[in-house]
């Protein structure tokens, strides 16, 4: 069989594992940065997870796919549920491969007299410190200085596990649709983490906010705004 | 018998290099990573994905890449009269094996080391071509669970009867006697086609 051309723009179209993104052979003295979901044969980058193809000047390429399963990388903020604590570690469950590490230590102000205890089953929103295959992730409760920044144990709240793309957008700039048109009516908190989980908080609304977030993964944000509006009309 | 007509049409009316009418679901599995049902006319198959995951049994676990494990089954309700002893049996045995062979050439193992990835696939009906259709929704369900692939696989069956070469064989063409072989095939990235197994029965 003869070798079809790879020329089609496959920018911002859903793309599937083994399409080729760019021809290398083409583009001679060009430095291009690739993302997650892609990698480079050879002359060829090519697709290797499903998902919509994402392209950001002046150089950098990328696939957007939302899973339910989290693979941890460094810098993410996510919340994690205690399973286990040991005597230097905290065992901290954040739905990914393994099991992740958090030092008894990695606290603001953390010294070997005042270490924190949680119970098992806590839920915790944490920083990955350190991911790398094979191994377990690390975590920490400080930002990069050594400050709490709002790292830590969540109290109150009701947790819910979404897919990881719909965490994303509920994290993107500017605000998406659906927390903005549920912000005009209503107050609430929620905590995000990158891994699909989210802990919401409201005086007296917590579950409408969390069906709305939950429905909101499919929609576009005019198809959002009228979900958020009928769900509202309900407590009217 | 005769199973190609002298106008040329098959039992079920299609043409010799007709296939059967496709349908396919994801994320009907809520539990699981990845999920998809898979329909090739009357055989239909569920395939759930877990992982990557901690690997359960400590022995087995690789230092450098993942381990893939596929389970093949089907359903007491699957075939015509119930069937006794769904897994376990040496063609259970061997089609799983056959699967997870498949799935192991496309999936990136390496970029998972120490994990371990779950294949579960079970025939709900089954009319003839389960190992394609298996095929191709163990492929579907990877994609929907994220795991990195190379390609993707589709598979399809085919054989020979009263000298015509046939297409996707329901359950009535496949236990004719006749020969049949199930091909799997990558789509490589830059279009050209390959060839990843092909058991002749």
């Amino acid at each position: 069989m003869e070798a079809k051309p790879s020329t089609a723009n496959l920018v911002d179209k859903i793309v599937v594992p083994g399409d080729v993104v760019l021809d290398l052979s083409s583009m001679t003295n060009q430095t291009i940065k690739l993302g997650g979901g892609l990698r480079q044969e050879c002359d060829s980058v090519s697709v290797i997870k499903a998902g919509k193809l994402r392209f950001s000047k002046p150089n950098k390429y990328w696939v957007e796919s939302s899973q339910k399963r989290y693979v941890p990388c460094v810098e993410d903020t996510v919340l994690g549920i205690v399973v286990d604590c040991k005597a230097d570690n905290f065992f901290v469950d954040i739905r990914g491969p393994t099991i992740a590490f958090l030092p008894v230590l990695a606290f603001e102000g953390g010294t070997r007299r005042n270490i924190p205890k949680f119970e098992i089953g806590s839920l915790l929103y944490v920083r990955v410190v350190k991911a790398n295959p094979g191994m377990n992730p690390e975590l920490s409760c400080t930002d990069a200085s050594g400050k709490a920044a709002e790292f830590g144990l969540l109290k109150d709240g009701y947790m819910f596990e979404t897919s990881t793309g719909l965490s994303r957008m509920l994290l993107s700039s500017p605000t998406c649709p659906v927390l903005e048109e549920l912000g005009k009516q209503l107050s609430f908190e929620i905590a995000v983490g990158l891994n699909g989980r989210v802990n919401a908080e409201s005086p007296s609304t917590v579950v409408l906010v969390s069906n709305a977030i939950m429905n909101s993964e499919s929609l576009s944000a005019v198809q959002q705004k009228i979900m958020v509006d009928k769900l509202l009309q309900r407590i009217k | 018998m005769e199973f190609v007509s002298p106008e040329g049409l098959r039992l079920d009316g299609r043409r010799p290099t007709e296939m059967r009418q496709l349908r396919a679901e994801i994320g009907n599995v809520a539990k699981a990573d990845g999920s998809a049902v898979f329909e090739m006319g009357n055989t239909k198959v569920i395939a759930a994905v877990y992982g990557p995951r901690e690997v359960q049994n400590k022995s087995q676990q690789m230092s450098d890449q993942a381990l893939v494990r596929c389970e093949y089954s089907m359903a007491n309700f699957s075939t015509g009269d119930r069937m006794r002893k769904p897994k376990g049996d040496r063609r259970s045995t061997e089609i799983s094996l056959v699967i997870r062979q498949t799935m192991e050439a496309c999936i990136l193992t390496h970029l998972m080391p120490r994990s371990q990835i779950d294949i579960f696939v079970q025939v709900l009906q089954a009319d003839g071509g389960t190992r394609s259709a298996c095929i191709n929704a163990a492929t579907l369900a990877l994609q929907d669970a994220g795991i990195p692939m190379r390609d993707i696989v589709t598979s399809c069956s085919a054989g020979y009867l009263n000298s015509t070469p046939l297409l996707d064989l329901n359950y009535v063409e496949d236990s004719a006697g006749g020969p049949d072989v199930t091909v799997g095939l990558r789509l490589l990235s830059c279009g050209t086609y390959g060839y990843t197994l092909g058991p002749m029965d």
